[in-house]
């Protein structure tokens, strides 16, 4: 993160040289004014101009560089991008939340099932080691059923 | 490295460039005589040009430094989690 404050204040110095090399004919006096221009000082304006304007773009792309890292760090917020993004998702984070959901949903009615059909193991267990008698007589009953016929 | 640090990376050594071209310019462009007096241009384009010259070389050098500091913490932090992965 440093790294780009140092780039983005050497570039400002940069334009700032820029505007001084532009300006130094007038202020140092060595172009008259309303003079044809003399050559140092189309050496030192047309060196200034490209210095401005160049060191102008190094600065916001440094500025721009410095933003992402912020951004990267959480440390600033994306302005559009990521509250946009967050509700829609992809198709598969849509596709396994429904499928979460569905799980919730049908979680409570499944282990309904199961406890239900525990009790009925249980029970059945429970007579049978209770009345082992009372395990044949569906078979007498039976026959008996079977006889009154 | 983000392009917008590569790009700028370009732009200061353009800066430096211009420093150089500042400092030989009186002399390229003969408004300055050697063996004379030096006059308020010539002045003015050193100082300026070895100014250009000493920001453009100190931002690459403490941009390379820290670009390099934050390498070698990112990779510190990625080895300890490769270690647990394997």
């Amino acid at each position: 993160m440093t790294k780009y404050v140092i780039g983005a204040t050497g570039a400002l110095l940069g334009a700032l040289a820029g505007v001084w090399l532009m300006l130094a004919p007038f202020a140092l006096a060595y172009q008259g004014s309303g003079a044809d221009w003399a050559d140092p000082t189309y050496v030192d304006f047309w060196t200034g101009l490209p210095l401005l304007v160049v060191s102008l773009v190094g600065s916001i792309l440094y500025v721009s560089g410095l933003v992402e890292e912020l951004r990267r760090r959480g440390i600033m917020r994306r302005p559009y991008a990521a509250p946009a993004e967050q509700p829609q998702g992809s198709p598969q984070t849509n596709a396994s939340s429904q499928e979460n959901n569905m799980e919730q949903v049908l979680m409570p009615l499944v282990t309904a099932m199961l406890k239900d059909m525990q009790e009925r193991d249980r029970e059945r267990d429970g007579a049978r080691q209770q009345s082992p008698d009372d395990v044949q007589q569906p078979q007498n009953s039976g026959e008996e059923g079977s006889v009154r016929r | 490295m983000a392009p917008q640090a590569r790009i700028g990376l370009i732009v200061t050594a353009i800066g430096f460039f211009a420093g150089i071209w500042l400092f030989l310019a009186p002399f390229i462009v003969e408004y300055q005589k050697v063996g004379q007096d030096w006059i308020d241009a010539t002045r003015n384009d050193l100082w300026t040009g070895g100014a250009l010259i000493a920001i453009s070389v100190l931002t690459l050098i403490l941009f390379g430094a820290f670009a390099l500091r934050d390498a070698a913490s990112a990779a510190e932090q990625r080895s300890p989690t490769e270690d647990g992965e394997n």
